[in-house]
């Protein structure tokens, strides 16, 4: 398209662009005013009575327990906790996942026959190894980190090695012709074509790593964000319950938004260094 | 063109199988052809009857059932349907790409690279990336890139069949230029009998799985360029001859 100075606009070109923006600001009106007509909904209806603020809490509640943490210190010990266990067992179980769906691009034969095992693990709810890991590693933070690192660990090789599956045979002739070898193949033309796929897989293994995590702190933990949950629950307390999951909401929400930040950049390097 | 007489590509009854669970296809019998330095020779036949196998035994990346197989002069250059273009890098960086694989790439190689992009009007595209680039410029990319590592031999694998008509008919023009100007012997296969008839300097007929040469026409028409070529009195006649030979009913 050329480029054109705003007066060079034609007149329904001009309605055409101020169409677009009246859309842009409706959307992001209606995403806001759905979260403050929420909060006001939950917090009036608490007050008049039509939830049990006993049982529902109420978002005045939830924002007075988050005080209370953070005066005792305590919100960003259980905050710490939560995020060292998911950004650990995450980084180590893409890390492997990654590794070992490179292994089984590069031997089709291992990949063969390793498939039912991968797709038997895949099915299998890995919450359900959660107390052979509690023998296995303590009841502690190790078996946490374990369980988040199996979660998001099988969603990885399964996502990764299909990106590398996905690029075309004629992309590896052609790099076959000109006399490439497997290493250069693969790191030449499959990964970073793959990119992008990775970057995807990665989004889906924060959210599992997250649900791995959570899970086990019910299980074992003395400390974190679902230790609060688990524990608000046993005592009837709410407001420490809604205000540990608002917390991990912001949490997982940034944590999401940090790997995209890293595809960005990751996309980009791959545009000029590549 | 053909000073040097010497074949520098020969298949001696060249046999080539393919094999899957339910049995074994013959896909090439008793293959006989040879290709003289600098010439042009374009291979056609019906659709599935095995060209392109032909070319990735010429290429080294299949290894013939039976007979001998002989290339002179190096890795040949290869160019596929599609351009392949990887689009995380620039031209430049496309047009290097088998230099770099090939561990060849230094300041020589690298300005001869760029200099056959500039000659052949690509220099200042050397920035840019190929989403950029039209379906025709892309090609030429493609066709830089494999010149670059300076091949004697060209195998041209339907080059052009991914392309809309008029952009096909220009860019068989400027190819054919580029590869004369550039004195490379090339083998092209192609499924459009116009194209081997305005390309090459020699014609091999296939025919119908298992395949072999079925007929052999040393193309002598007036003018240069394919598309003069196209117009030539006797286009027609080395067409017809060809369209009767090809195996019409194997074709899908």
């Amino acid at each position: 398209m050329m480029k054109q100075n705003d007066a060079a606009f034609s007149a329904e070109h001009r309605q055409y662009i101020a169409r677009l923006n009246r859309s842009r600001r409706g959307i992001k009106l209606a995403r806001w005013l759905i979260l403050i007509v929420f909060i006001a909904l939950w917090e009036l209806f608490a007050r008049v009575g039509i939830i049990d603020p006993f049982i529902g809490s109420s978002p005045v509640r939830v924002a007075e327990t988050i005080a209370r943490l953070y005066s005792g210190g305590e919100l960003f010990l259980h905050i710490g906790i939560t995020l060292y266990e998911t950004v650990l067992g995450f980084v180590l179980g893409t890390a492997a996942g990654t590794l070992i769906a490179v292994a089984l691009w590069w031997s089709p034969a291992l990949n063969r026959v390793l498939d039912p095992y991968l797709v038997v693990l895949n099915a299998l709810p890995k919450i359900a190894l959660g107390p052979i890991l509690i023998v296995w590693f303590g009841a502690g933070i190790t078996s946490i980190i374990v369980m988040a690192l199996l979660i998001s660990f099988v969603v990885t090789i399964m996502s990764v090695l299909a990106g590398f599956n996905e690029i075309t045979g004629e992309k590896q002739l052609l790099m076959k012709t000109l006399g490439a070898s497997k290493l250069q193949i693969f790191t030449m033309v499959v990964l970073p074509a793959s990119l992008p796929t990775i970057m995807n897989a990665l989004k889906i293994s924060v959210g599992m790593s997250w649900v791995g995590v959570i899970v086990g702190e019910y299980l074992v933990s003395k400390a974190g964000l679902g230790y609060l949950i688990v524990y608000g629950g046993q005592v009837f307390k709410l407001d420490l319950v809604m205000a540990s999951i608002v917390v991990l909401c912001l949490l997982a929400a940034l944590m999401y938004y940090g790997v995209a930040y890293m595809e960005k950049k990751l996309v980009k390097w791959r545009m000029h260094g590549g | 063109m053909n000073g040097d007489n010497a074949y520098i590509v020969e298949f001696n009854g060249v046999s080539l199988n393919y094999h899957d669970a339910q049995g074994e296809t013959p896909a090439i019998r008793g293959l006989d052809f040879g290709v003289k330095k600098g010439e042009f020779v374009s291979i056609v036949g019906p659709s599935g009857c095995g060209k392109t196998s032909v070319l990735s035994i010429a290429a080294g990346i299949a290894v013939p059932s039976g007979g001998s197989v002989r290339i002179e002069g190096g890795r040949p250059g290869y160019m596929l349907q599609q351009d392949h273009l990887l689009d995380w890098r620039t031209v430049e960086g496309n047009i290097l790409l088998g230099l770099e694989v090939q561990g060849n790439l230094n300041e020589e190689s690298r300005s001869y690279a760029l200099e056959l992009l500039k000659t052949y009007g690509l220099g200042e595209f050397a920035g840019k990336y190929p989403s950029q680039l039209s379906g025709g410029m892309r090609q030429k990319v493609a066709l830089i890139r494999t010149l670059a590592t300076r091949p004697e031999l060209l195998l041209l694998d339907e080059p052009f069949s991914a392309l809309d008509f008029q952009t096909r008919l220009m860019l068989c023009d400027e190819m054919h230029d580029i590869l004369k100007r550039e004195g490379k012997t090339v083998i092209l296969v192609t499924h459009d009998i116009s194209e081997a008839i305005s390309m090459g300097d020699r014609v091999l007929v296939f025919s119908a799985r298992p395949t072999g040469v079925k007929a052999e026409h040393i193309i002598d028409l007036s003018g240069k360029s394919p598309l003069e070529r196209r117009n030539a009195a006797n286009f027609k006649d080395y067409f017809n001859a060809i369209w009767g030979e090809l195996d019409h009913d194997e074709a899908k």
